[in-house]
């Protein structure tokens, strides 16, 4: 019977091509663009740096030396431009930021003259963090100008002190001895919309669902001489192996398209296993939830709006949308009550920081809890029905 | 007796749907269950089916009792729900495969029953096609092939033939009895269209208001209630018989007696449909 049970099951799913859609060409799509949208917040350079342009009412060494200073800095590119109206550059031009500076600022610090002036002109959808990195090259390079002069005077060899910035290195810290993966988008994208993707499962599996309810299929299912355990084992296969397809096949997409594109390519150094131990998780999770939501919802609209809206919320608060990096310390621990979190964050741990079976166990832990508690709910109710 | 029912109540959130319920069902009879909406057809024969529980009463379905012999109960009946009870996706042929299996039917055995089931029914030219592009009447055929899987001693068909053509619905009325006749199976017929019970059934009863309110075999019923019609130049005399014969000799006598000359005389009987409404009044249901 189960051979009969999952054969049904296979045969629906690659019969629904909205499912096949949801399931494998939209986290592809996620991928894609989130491994080239966010290309530039993981490297050391950018293929577009913030325009910059230094006026002032003379071009001379000091801000000669200014520019060269902030552009030492992949992220931004700074030139002199003489200018008239800072919106017409701002916003016709493009520029992100307008750096107004007098042209003998220098010899008034030194001099104790607390009156010089260095506004920075940007558009008000500037990001602070942005001014703030821009602010402090300008002080840096103004603090080295200043301190070029003193040295030379003194006679001190510049160049250890004023290079001091290049001298200091970061070095990644990895979990796993001989484990080298550079932090990529493509190493954050690939886990966090393989994660959603694979709780998109629930799609297909409330559709299915409902619609035996509704046609009364699960009722003449029950009107046999048949156990209701059997036929929920017979969900679970199929979709699990579908979520194994799609690890599969998200990896294969991180390795080879994104590359092609332009993007990083997905580097596998983690352990095998270990990320089969997590994609089971994760999967028995999702699919467990999808067989709640199913006994819980009346119709396939009400299934997708709940299912959906709830999948949508796990991820913006699980690091899904906005890598948890970016959120503020309330919203990072909140996110531990997401289970898409405790899958991206196992997933994180393996194949970037080369985490071991102890880094990840609590978060498979409490994904196995997560779906435990979810298939007996689904159970209770579906033997409710009666 | 193949079904025994007695004193079977049933309520929903305080709504008494079925009251004190006495039923017999006999074992080969083709029985039909009438109601108007809201009357608790349904309800019976889920609870029959296992899939509401009852509240009170005793039934026996083959002699063994409905609370304690679930799964040799099940083994032995099957339902044709009123709704498409299967797959829209699946052929005809996946469908009844699958659910031969659940009746742990394998190998040949599925095979040969599926082949039968499908001959019955007259699905031949459509087993690998999915049943989402079947007709009405396709889907109503398949949904009773795969009734028809279990070799079924008691099938219960809940309103089977709702919303098809007048061919297809006559088709399915014979092909109920041809199962009916060659294997021997108890058949319970719910339906609201009278004339398919008068047709079909031979055994009938209404269901009005939670409980029965008619049980008969359907030639006395209609016996009870025949209609002698004489037409005169004038006029049209309606003679009851549901007590015999002798009202007609008795008014055969008196025209002649009057002289009056009988044009016609019409033995025919008041059909089902208006004794259905005759019994459960008129008034519209919910």
């Amino acid at each position: 019977m189960f051979k009969y049970l999952l054969k049904k099951e296979f045969t629906l799913i690659f019969r629904d091509l909205h499912a096949l859609l949801v399931l494998f060409v939209m986290p592809v799509i996620f991928i894609l663009i989130m491994s080239l949208a966010l290309k530039n917040s993981y490297s050391n350079s950018v293929d577009t740096p913030l325009k910059v342009a230094i006026t002032s009412s003379k071009n001379n060494k000091y801000i000669k030396t200014m520019i060269e200073s902030i552009n030492e800095n992949n992220f931004f590119d700074a030139n002199f431009l003489k200018v008239k109206d800072n919106k017409e550059i701002l916003y016709k031009e493009n520029y992100d930021f307008i750096v107004d500076i007098q042209r003998n600022y220098i010899e008034r610090i030194k001099l104790n003259d607390k009156n010089f002036k260095v506004i920075i002109y940007s558009k008000p959808d500037t990001s602070l963090q942005k001014i703030e990195i821009l602010k402090k090259l300008i002080s840096s390079a103004s603090t080295k100008l200043i301190l070029e002069d003193l040295m030379l005077a003194q006679k001190i060899d510049t160049k250890n002190v004023l290079d001091f910035e290049s001298k200091i290195q970061n070095a990644y810290v990895y979990k796993k001895d001989g484990f080298e993966v550079t932090p990529t988008s493509v190493q954050q994208s690939v886990p966090a919309w393989l994660v959603f993707s694979m709780f998109f499962i629930l799609i297909p599996i409330s559709n299915t669902f409902i619609n035996e309810k509704a046609f009364g299929t699960i009722d003449r299912i029950r009107s046999i001489n048949v156990s209701l355990f059997p036929i929920l084992l017979g969900k679970i296969v199929p979709y699990y192996f579908i979520n194994q397809v799609q690890v599969v096949f998200m990896i294969l997409v991180g390795m080879y398209i994104v590359p092609i594109l332009g993007g990083d390519s997905l580097v596998i150094q983690g352990s095998i296993p270990l990320i089969f131990l997590v994609s089971s998780a994760v999967s028995f999770a999702s699919i467990s939830f999808a067989l709640l939501i199913a006994n819980i919802a009346k119709t396939t609209e009400e299934a997708t709006t709940i299912g959906g809206v709830s999948n949508i919320i796990l991820a913006a608060i699980g690091g899904i949308m906005v890598p948890k990096f970016v959120m503020p310390k309330f919203m990072q621990d909140f996110s531990e009550y997401s289970p898409m979190s405790w899958g991206l964050e196992s997933f994180l741990e393996v194949f970037v920081r080369g985490g071991s079976f102890n880094d990840i166990s609590t978060y498979v832990y409490n994904m196995i809890t997560f779906a435990i508690i979810c298939l007996l709910l689904a159970y209770i109710l579906l033997k409710k029905r009666r | 007796m193949s079904i025994v029912i007695k004193n079977l109540c049933k309520s929903y959130k305080g709504n008494l749907v079925l009251d004190n319920l006495n039923l017999e069902i006999k074992q080969g009879s083709l029985f039909g269950l009438l109601g108007p909406n809201g009357a608790g057809k349904t309800t019976l024969v889920s609870i029959l089916n296992f899939l509401i529980p009852k509240d009170s009463g005793t039934i026996l379905v083959d002699n063994m009792d409905l609370d304690k012999e679930e799964n040799k109960i099940k083994s032995i009946c099957s339902i044709v729900p009123q709704t498409y009870a299967f797959y829209p996706k699946l052929t005809a042929f996946e469908n009844l495969e699958f659910f031969g299996s659940l009746y742990g039917l394998r190998k040949e055995a599925l095979k040969k029953r599926i082949e039968y089931c499908i001959e019955v029914t007259s699905l031949e030219k459509y087993i690998n096609k999915q049943a989402h592009t079947f007709s009405g009447g396709l889907k109503r055929r398949l949904n009773i092939a795969i009734g028809l899987l279990n070799s079924p001693k008691i099938l219960y068909l809940d309103e089977p033939t709702v919303g098809i053509d007048p061919q297809s619905r006559k088709y399915i009325l014979n092909v109920i009895k041809k199962i009916n006749e060659k294997e021997n199976t108890t058949i319970i017929y719910t339906s609201h269209y009278m004339e398919e019970v008068e047709y079909l059934c031979d055994e009938i009863a209404i269901l009005d208001k939670s409980k029965i309110i008619l049980q008969e075999k359907k030639e006395k019923l209609l016996q009870k209630n025949s209609i002698i019609k004489i037409k005169l130049l004038d006029e049209i005399i309606e003679v009851d018989t549901k007590d015999g014969f002798d009202n007609f000799t008795k008014m055969i006598a008196k025209l002649e007696k009057e002289n009056k000359r009988i044009e016609n005389i019409d033995f025919g009987y008041k059909n089902l449909e208006d004794m259905f409404l005759n019994l459960t009044k008129q008034d519209l249901r919910d």
